[in-house]
């Protein structure tokens, strides 16, 4: 009775750890891309996996993080304390407060405060510092592993091989080192593990390029997790898993074979993980070097997330031999800091039209030499003419793709007409609406539909905006970026704000949306290339945009992240007419009558704008 | 046996198996009251799951542990008027002295009065007054013992439990808690169950001697019958030091130890009958080699404070003699046994099955 | 001899004040002065304002509610295990480590899959015609989210004291009349109050500042102070402000460190 209630227990707490593995390992072996839609069973992520060549530098950059800092804790965790053993308990009362600190404060603390230093020091962000990082929280890992050990040792056996001649270097190494490299040991594994499944201390230690999986993926959450990171994650959970198992199976006689069995699990448990650890580090350095630059020629990409088709990015160092470091954002507002902050060198960036504006009036930004992007004459006039908006002598942009922002909605869902942003304070679809998580598309959403514009500067408009939206939050169900997409997909909301580029991927994967924009007017945005003034190479990144300008590559491009694009040339090459002429591709003019493009309003009124968005998600 | 009324427990066809292994197989045993009895035995004999099952720590997969008259089998241990004093002392390390004490008689209900009473009196009774408010692991091991056992015999118990209690504490400290055992014992005057695998122990404290091995009782009776009388070669080898020697019962009060005919005072093993005897080396007397019934020469000379220990080669096999008179090495001796110091025992069939037991 | 191994932890040492106390410093630095460098409490201060305390206030109370639930949940959990036959404790580690090897990114955003209107849960609920659960994007996905990711953080120490508890100290309470309620209470629970504090902050801190979870869980719409602190790095650039909340954030990791040493002290070799 009592034996069962404990069975039952445990099995609903193993359940409650297990649950979101088994969730994942299935979602790896799911056909469909999007994550709320069982597409049927496949095993093709596996097979892409290790083509995808992003995820497998985040891989083994991930493994070589961990690997060298927990190795480089480990010596200088090991050494430390064994000096530490033998100091007075003053000194030693003081190292041991020093080394809780990583461990008991908080990881976000310890980022940032290591972001802070790093910045000081004019550190470069990049593999380096999160390595710095790593080895900095792992040490004490180590040290809380090896100290109890070596207040286990006896004294007497160190003594007595000193007794029979030994040098006290030989003497440690032979008696003492033997009787504490258990604890060393799992000082190692344990912070190697700790290495691996961090994500917050990598967060505000990383620089561009470098990415960890848990970087990756959190860039990746937003826009949807490729399944083929489903497929690395069960990988290695059923790899570790085996392994595990293994070191369970040796045989558990008791009395009689007890020795034997300890040297079993001895190896079974420590020199096995350990040469396994080396050998896939070791085999990830190898690729590394392999697959790392040939030419000293690079470019340093910063761009929205899934906003490129990887195949151009292969295709342009196939062609140029110039190395390109990719690194993606989520949102202008988080874009911009690192520009302005100059920690980063980026060479060429996408941002948004008044974002683009903001860096032009900040002097963020250089010119772009039109000689090295003869590809320009293929962008169609009427975007450059727009252009002018936010970028006054089109000499610091290039446009890139362009879009509306609209209502994507469920048809199944929705019986009421949707064709005003009204239906977004409508309380029939209470929990049913999704929000986009930024400041400028939420509050133009609360300023069109009161008929003011978007970039409105009058406070009494923008405080009844606000009101508006917190009175909105009730009924919303998340606020979101590029999820929208599969949420919209998996039926989970009915009413989403969404930009118009991923209206026309969602309404292949679920025939049941419908995407429009509302007769308030709404947003009409151009996103373009810029360089910034402290870009590093600076002809590379004109090269880079003058390819992106090519009708071949920008057609690939628009098939592959289905926003419009105004290259003219490309929009000629659509087969499907279908497409070329959607109106939510490639809206008239008529359609956008009442859409206005962003402006930047200035630091004042920027900050006055988040000030509002923090007091709406904090209501 | 006789006089029943004055049993207080009875173990009846008591087993215990763990996974594969036969710890006690059908133990059948009575404790009478107020005894100080004492099991016995290397260490795997079931010697300490016997104390278990008394105690409630374990549940015999078959059989009755009657304990004053009613069967306390599946009894837990809370409700068992008895106590143990464990191995390891088992004090509650987050308490002081007092609280540990007086943990069973607030338990109980007990007034603080009383409790405060009988605490100060089990203190004195284990020689450490004003221990009161120290720290359990502030103490010594012998201090830790008695505070083990003040903890139990606060509580009245009618029998007290004590695990292998000496085995932590050095020699001399284990002489003393000796003596205090049986101090205790007659002040108290309720019945102390001991497990030792220390035969030294067992002999000084004890009223009665259970020797177990292997799950079985190898014999049981008083420290003198289990010393001068070991019904077989286990018991021998196993209390003091003894010369085991097969030999051959010729007829009764004749035995042919290593072809050499002896006297002695057994009768009924019947003629030709192949046996054990034991020879306590202190019964051996060394004696001219034409006085003695066997020949042989000294091998091994050690001084051991009372007496010499010596070992003599004769007719094959190397005797184990103490004697307070010196022979130096080399010398020829004779060796002589008075009848009485023969100990004739049959070959048991017990060795096979010990064998066999081994071989599961 | 002693001072060449001395010399040994001089690494260390540098290390941590080069990546441990300096940059603690900053922060202290970033926090009390403003964009020009000039002294000031206003960051401080700007926890004062509405929605940082009710940021400050909703991480607290959730922070709370799942170190609350992870121990109740965890200790009979330990408690089982620590039962379990003997040389089973790389086994039982390795349960709970195990899940680790999964990124934590990844498990949390499972729970989407778990928790959300048409997910995996609520599809077995709805064929065993039961009630649907709706806690996607509410505080409870974030307190489940916390719990699950820290549980293991409350379990590890809790089965590392209680399998330490000598089971003849049970023996012995029981032997002394106990009950298994009253041997509980007096002996086990007692026994184990350094595990339990030491999960109770292992559970707490990250539980207080994770900015993840809320996010994921929460849609976005719950912000804790880790949010908060998170955007004035990564989004609104004010690294005073941000270093300012974090000074604040800090004092109750302060406090529920000095809770830890004191009851470890006490755990070790003190009263009851």
């Amino acid at each position: 009775m009592r034996n069962t209630f404990r069975k039952i227990y445990l099995a609903l707490i193993l359940i409650l750890l297990y649950a979101p593995i088994a969730t994942l390992i299935v979602l790896s072996f799911n056909s469909s891309k999007t994550r709320s839609k069982w597409g049927g069973f496949t095993g093709k992520w596996y097979i892409s996996l290790f083509q995808d060549t992003s995820i497998m530098n985040a891989l083994y950059t991930t493994l070589i993080i961990a690997f060298v800092s927990a190795l480089v804790a480990t010596i200088i965790g090991t050494a430390a304390s064994i000096g530490i053993n033998t100091m007075q308990a003053r000194s030693r009362t003081f190292f041991m407060t020093v080394t809780n600190i990583p461990m008991l404060n908080a990881d976000i603390v310890t980022g940032i405060s290591l972001m802070l230093l790093f910045i000081a020091c004019r550190f470069t962000l990049g593999f380096s510092t999160i390595l710095l990082a790593h080895i900095t929280f792992n040490i004490p890992y180590v040290i809380l592993s090896v100290m109890p050990k070596l207040k286990q040792t006896n004294k007497s056996t160190y003594e007595a091989a000193l007794d029979l001649g030994a040098s006290p270097v030989y003497a440690f190494m032979k008696v003492v080192f033997p009787d504490i490299l258990p604890g060393v040991l799992s000082g190692f594994l344990l912070a190697f593990t700790m290495s691996l499944d961090d994500f917050i201390i990598t967060h505000f230690t990383k620089g561009p390029g470098v990415d960890t999986l848990s970087t990756k993926i959190y860039s990746e959450v937003r826009k949807g997790i490729k399944p083929e990171m489903y497929a690395l994650s069960t990988l290695l959970f059923v790899s570790v898993l085996l392994l595990m198992l293994l070191i369970n199976m040796s045989p558990k006689d008791t009395k009689t074979a007890k020795h034997k069995v300890f040297n079993k699990a001895m190896i079974f448990g420590r020199v096995i993980p350990v040469s396994m650890i080396l050998i896939i580090v070791s085999g990830g350095i190898f690729y590394h070097v392999e697959s790392g630059q040939s030419g000293s020629e690079q470019v340093v990409v910063y761009n929205w997330g899934e906003y490129i088709d990887p195949d151009v990015i292969d295709i342009f160092e196939e062609e140029t031999g110039i190395h390109v470091v990719y690194e993606e954002f989520e949102t202008n507002e988080i874009m911009y800091p690192k520009i302005q902050s100059g920690a980063i060198a980026y060479d060429v960036v996408c941002p948004s039209d008044y974002m683009i504006q903001r860096m032009i009036e900040n002097n963020l930004l250089a010119k772009i030499d039109f000689d090295n992007v003869p590809n320009i004459a293929n962008i169609d006039p009427d975007y450059l003419e727009q252009s002018t908006s936010f970028d006054p002598t089109n000499e610091y942009s290039v446009p890139y793709c362009f879009g509306t922002v609209g209502i994507l909605y469920n048809k199944t869902m929705v019986s009421d007409p949707v064709d005003s942003w009204d239906i977004l304070w409508n309380e029939k679809y209470n929990d049913n609406i999704l929000m986009q998580d930024s400041v400028r598309d939420a509050f133009a959403v609360a300023l069109k539909r009161n008929g003011a514009s978007l970039n409105s500067t009058d406070v009494s408009e923008l405080q009844k905006a606000m009101n508006d939206l917190i009175k909105e939050k009730p009924l919303v169900q998340a606020y979101v970026i590029d999820q929208v997409r599969d949420k919209m997909i998996g039926n989970e909301a009915a009413l989403g704000v969404i930009y118009s580029g991923e209206a026309i991927y969602t309404q292949q994967e679920n025939p049941d949306l419908e995407y429009v924009i509302p007769k308030e007017g709404s947003n009409v945005w151009i996103d373009s290339w810029v360089i910034p003034k402290n870009a590093e190479n600076k002809e590379n990144a004109e090269a880079f945009i003058n390819f992106l300008c090519r009708g071949d590559i920008a057609l690939k491009n628009f098939e592959y992240i289905t926003y419009s694009t105004p290259n003219k040339a490309a929009r000629e090459l659509i087969e499907d007419e279908s497409i070329r002429n959607s109106s939510i591709a490639f809206p008239t003019a008529e359609d956008l009558k009442d859409c206005e493009t962003y402006r930047f309003l200035g630091d004042d009124v920027d900050s006055y704008y988040n000030e509002l968005w923090n007091k709406v998600k904090a209501s | 046996m006789l006089n029943t009324q004055n049993i207080l427990i009875d173990f009846k066809n008591i087993s215990k198996t763990y996974g594969n292994n036969l710890v006690l197989d059908e133990l059948n045993l009575s404790i009478k009251e107020n005894e100080f009895l004492t099991l016995l035995g290397p260490s795997g004999c079931g010697k300490t799951t016997t104390l278990r099952i008394l105690g409630g720590f374990e549940k015999p997969d078959q059989g009755q542990v009657i304990f004053d008259g009613k069967d306390i089998t599946s009894l837990p241990p809370n409700k068992r008027n008895l106590n143990t004093v464990f191995q390891k002392y088992a004090l509650f390390t987050h308490m002081t002295i007092a609280e540990n004490i007086a943990f069973g008689l607030k338990i109980s209900g007990k007034s603080k009065t009383y409790i405060d009473d009988k605490i100060k009196y089990a203190l004195k009774l284990v020689n450490l007054d004003g221990f009161e408010d120290r720290q359990a692991d502030s103490l010594s091991g012998g201090q830790q013992q008695r505070i083990a056992i003040a903890r139990a015999i606060v509580n009245e118990p009618k029998v007290l439990l004590l695990d292998e209690p000496l085995g932590a504490l050095d020699l001399k400290l284990r002489q003393d808690m000796s003596y205090e055992l049986i101090r205790l014992k007659n002040e108290l005057g309720i019945t102390f169950i001991y497990v030792t695998h220390d035969q030294e122990e067992a002999l000084t404290m004890s009223d009665t001697i259970v020797v177990m091995n292997q799950g079985y009782i190898q014999q049981m009776g008083t420290p003198e019958d289990i010393y001068n009388e070991p019904q077989n070669a286990f018991v021998a080898d196993f209390i003091g030091e003894s010369n085991i020697l097969p030999a051959i019962m010729i007829e009764d009060k004749l035995v042919e130890i290593l072809g050499a005919r002896f006297a002695c005072v057994d009768i009924g093993f019947g003629k030709n009958k192949p046996v054990d005897v034991v020879i306590r080396p202190e019964d051996i007397d060394l004696v001219k080699p034409e006085e003695g019934t066997i020949q042989g020469r000294v091998t091994h000379l050690i001084f051991k404070g009372v007496h010499y220990e010596m070992e003599v080669m004769a007719n094959g096999y190397e005797w184990l003699v103490h004697s307070t008179d010196m022979v130096e090495v080399g010398q020829e001796v004779g060796i002589h046994v008075d009848p009485y110091d023969i100990q004739i025992m049959n070959k048991p069939e017990s060795e096979d099955e010990e064998a066999v037991g081994i071989n599961e | 001899m002693n001072k060449n191994r001395k010399l040994l932890s001089g690494p260390y040492l540098v290390w941590s004040i080069a990546f441990i106390i300096i940059p603690l410093a900053m922060i202290f630095y970033y926090g009390f002065t403003d964009e020009t460098g000039a002294f000031t409490f206003a960051n401080i201060a700007q926890m004062g304002t509405m929605e940082n305390l009710k940021a400050l206030g909703l991480a607290l109370l959730l922070s709370l509610v799942s170190t609350i639930v992870c121990l109740i949940l965890a200790y009979p959990l330990a408690m089982i295990l620590s039962n379990l036959n003997v040389n089973q404790t790389s086994f039982v580690v390795l349960i709970f480590i195990l899940p680790m090897w999964m990124n934590f990114l990844l498990r949390t955003l499972a729970w989407q899959n778990l928790l959300e209107k048409n997910g995996v849960i609520n599809g077995i609920l709805n064929f065993l015609h039961l009630p649907e659960l709706q806690i996607i994007n509410t505080p409870y996905a974030i307190v489940l989210g916390m719990v699950y990711n820290f549980l293991p953080f409350m379990v590890l120490p809790l089965y590392n004291v209680l399998i330490k508890i000598d089971k003849d100290i049970i023996n012995a309470a029981r032997d002394l009349g106990a009950t298994e309620k009253q041997t509980f209470l007096k002996v086990i629970f007692p026994l184990s109050l350094p595990g339990v504090i030491s999960g109770i902050t292992m559970v707490f801190v990250p539980a207080l500042t994770t900015f993840v979870i809320s996010d994921l869980l929460g849609g976005s719409k719950i912000l804790l102070i880790g949010n908060v602190i998170e955007q004035k790095f990564k989004q609104g650039s004010n690294w005073n402000v941000g270093s300012g909340l974090s000074l604040v954030m800090m004092i109750f990791i302060l406090l529920s460190m000095a809770v830890t040493t004191k009851y470890d002290k006490d755990g070790n070799g003190g009263a009851f």
